[in-house]
């Protein structure tokens, strides 16, 4: 088993598969995931404040540059992880396989990292495109695994601490011994190091190891410079091929991205449709009206009522959790306008409802900060035309830096909260 | 050096903690058993299956390449590895399309198009790419020879 593993590692061994690299490559993984975490707490937070928390409501693409970059970000792991992993996979099949009760631990934490990193990017990806072929809950799974994944790294970094400053630098110590610049002796303990075995593997397996050996090995440099630019250009395809959903600079290079700029009803996307939340009916009967109270004074005004108000024009763009966004012109009144016709105070948030029949996303809380900012609008039009039935028609909220599923659709009740 | 990591491990099994408690709070005991399933096959996908398949690629092209320049292997095998790692994040939205979207916005493109268009432009890239490295190589070597001559 143990000359078995050997030979395996020997096999596997490649220029590229040093710690050098795998500290090049970590780093940007590092990076990467925490661009992830950070904009993911964010993005979370808005969503499930603590009653004490207030958000800027400056600049209005807040929440669109954090969002997008939470998915974009997420895109870029596919390559980089998949690099990192390149460079040390060898080191699965160490002999010993363990070695006392801490190897086990480090070796079963690792198992835990890489495993849970793998399902938090993949049904990351899924998720933009709502599609969950599994039974646990996204939001929550990919919320726990988030903790799990930067405890994880942590710990990691913990362990790998002396040999990441080891090949820190190109002119690290350990960088110039695995160029051969310095006698270091015993180098490179992560590169499947030359294995002293005298009796080979026989059968089919070690027909497999002689036709591995048997091939012309790769050059030193031109191998580990081309995985370095496989790695970079992998990243920079990823990202230029699909961040267009979330960049407007990006756009016309969007081939591959799960939504595209400009598409759909008013020229924008739609994340959940009119029939899907069952209001096709409600949302077109004369006798909608937009409720807004404050304790027992109610005001109630219908659609003609609505547009017979001063009308104020903005340009916020609708940001999905899912990472795609639209900049949009909205027109509507304003929501501060609507709050003081029932004397709210600025420092009180709003309990808004809509006429869907169910989803999480029903009854929604605002803070004063949106409640009461200038741009904050109950919108009735977009891009020049009334709000199509899948943009919320007769009204919905449009308020800046906020997650879309916020941007509650078809109002039906807007409460001043005590 | 020693407190970073004692911080960092403290970190870490806090970040460990925080996630198990979220997970046994918000989940069901068999939803949580199926996201341990997700992350050992995972593992096992990556570890048993596209790894050991990479490996024998290399050896493939490296031994029916023996008579083509290192470099000009290596430039194959990174288009390769673009093409492949772009085709892994595109063909679950092929196929998720044709199971059906829940609404005609989300996954709006032909994307089997233009991954078969992506393939072409990553095809003529590399090859380019072969081509100005062998230029090059044959530019120094009879810069090298006419020096050495």
């Amino acid at each position: 088993m143990r000359r078995l593993l050997a030979a395996t590692q020997q096999a596997l061994a490649a220029p590229p598969r040093n710690p050098r690299m795998a500290v090049v490559v970590g780093r940007l993984l590092a990076i990467a995931f925490l661009l992830c975490f950070g904009t993911g707490l964010y993005s979370h937070f808005l969503q499930e404040p603590e009653p004490w928390m207030r958000f800027s409501t400056v600049p209005a693409q807040l929440y669109q540059v954090t969002q997008g970059i939470h998915i974009t970000a997420g895109i870029a792991c596919f390559p980089l992880i998949l690099g990192k992993l390149y460079t040390i996979y060898p080191q699965l099949f160490q002999t010993p396989p363990v070695k006392s009760p801490l190897h086990l631990l480090e070796r079963a934490s690792i198992a835990l990292f890489v495993g849970a990193s793998l399902v938090q990017i993949t049904i990351g990806l899924l998720n933009t495109y709502q599609w969950y072929p599994w039974k646990f809950g996204f939001r929550e799974v990919h919320w726990a695994l988030s903790f799990v994944v930067i405890g994880s790294l942590a710990i990691h970094i913990a362990v790998k601490l002396p040999m990441i400053a080891r090949f820190w630098t190109r002119n690290s110590e350990g960088t110039r011994e695995l160029r051969g610049e310095t006698q270091g002796g015993e180098t490179a303990p992560d590169a499947a190091a030359p294995v002293a075995e005298s009796a080979p593997v026989g059968g089919v397996t070690g027909r497999i190891f002689r036709w591995i050996d048997g091939a012309p090995s790769p050059e030193p440099a031109v191998s580990r410079r081309g995985f370095m630019t496989a790695v970079g250009v992998s990243t920079a395809t990823v990202v230029a091929l699909t961040a267009g959903q979330s960049f407007a600079a990006l756009s016309p290079f969007n081939i591959f991205a799960p939504r595209v700029k400009g598409t759909g009803p008013n020229a924008l996307p739609v994340n959940r449709t009119a029939k899907a939340a069952q209001v096709l009916d409600t949302a077109v009967s004369p006798d909608w009206a937009l409720t807004i109270s404050n304790g027992p004074r109610t005001v109630t005004l219908t659609r003609a009522e609505l547009l017979a108000l001063p009308q104020t024009t903005v340009e916020l763009p609708i940001s999905c959790v899912e990472g795609w966004s639209q900049m949009a012109t909205w027109k509507g009144v304003r929501l501060r306008e609507l709050l003081n016709k029932v004397g709210a105070d600025t420092s009180q948030g709003l309990k808004l409802t809509s006429l869907e029949k169910k989803g999480g996303y029903r009854v929604t809380q605002m803070g004063p900060e949106y409640a009461f900012d200038a741009s904050t609008l109950v919108a009735l039009e977009v891009n020049g035309d009334t709000l199509d039935i899948d943009h919320g028609y007769p009204a919905r909220m449009i308020a800046p830096g906020r997650p879309g599923v916020l941007q509650t659709k078809w109002l039906s009740k807007l409460e001043v909260e005590a | 050096m020693k407190i970073t990591r004692v911080i960092l491990i403290a970190l870490g099994l806090a970040g460990l903690f925080l996630g198990a408690l979220i997970m046994v709070q918000k989940q069901r005991p068999d939803q949580i058993v199926g996201v341990i399933v997700w992350i050992v096959a995972a593992i096992i996908v990556h570890d048993g299956i596209l790894s050991p398949l990479l490996l024998l690629l290399d050896v493939w092209m490296r031994r029916a390449g023996r008579r083509i320049p290192f470099g000009v292997l290596a430039i194959i095998q990174g288009g390769v590895v673009v093409g492949a790692i772009m085709s892994m994040l595109v063909l679950p939205e092929i196929y998720k399309k044709s199971l059906g979207t829940k609404n005609p916005t989300i996954l709006p493109l032909d994307y089997g198009l233009n991954l078969a268009l992506f393939w072409a432009g990553v095809a003529v890239l590399t090859a380019a790419a072969c081509v100005v490295y062998l230029r090059r190589r044959r530019a120094s070597a009879s810069a090298s020879s006419a020096s050495i001559g």
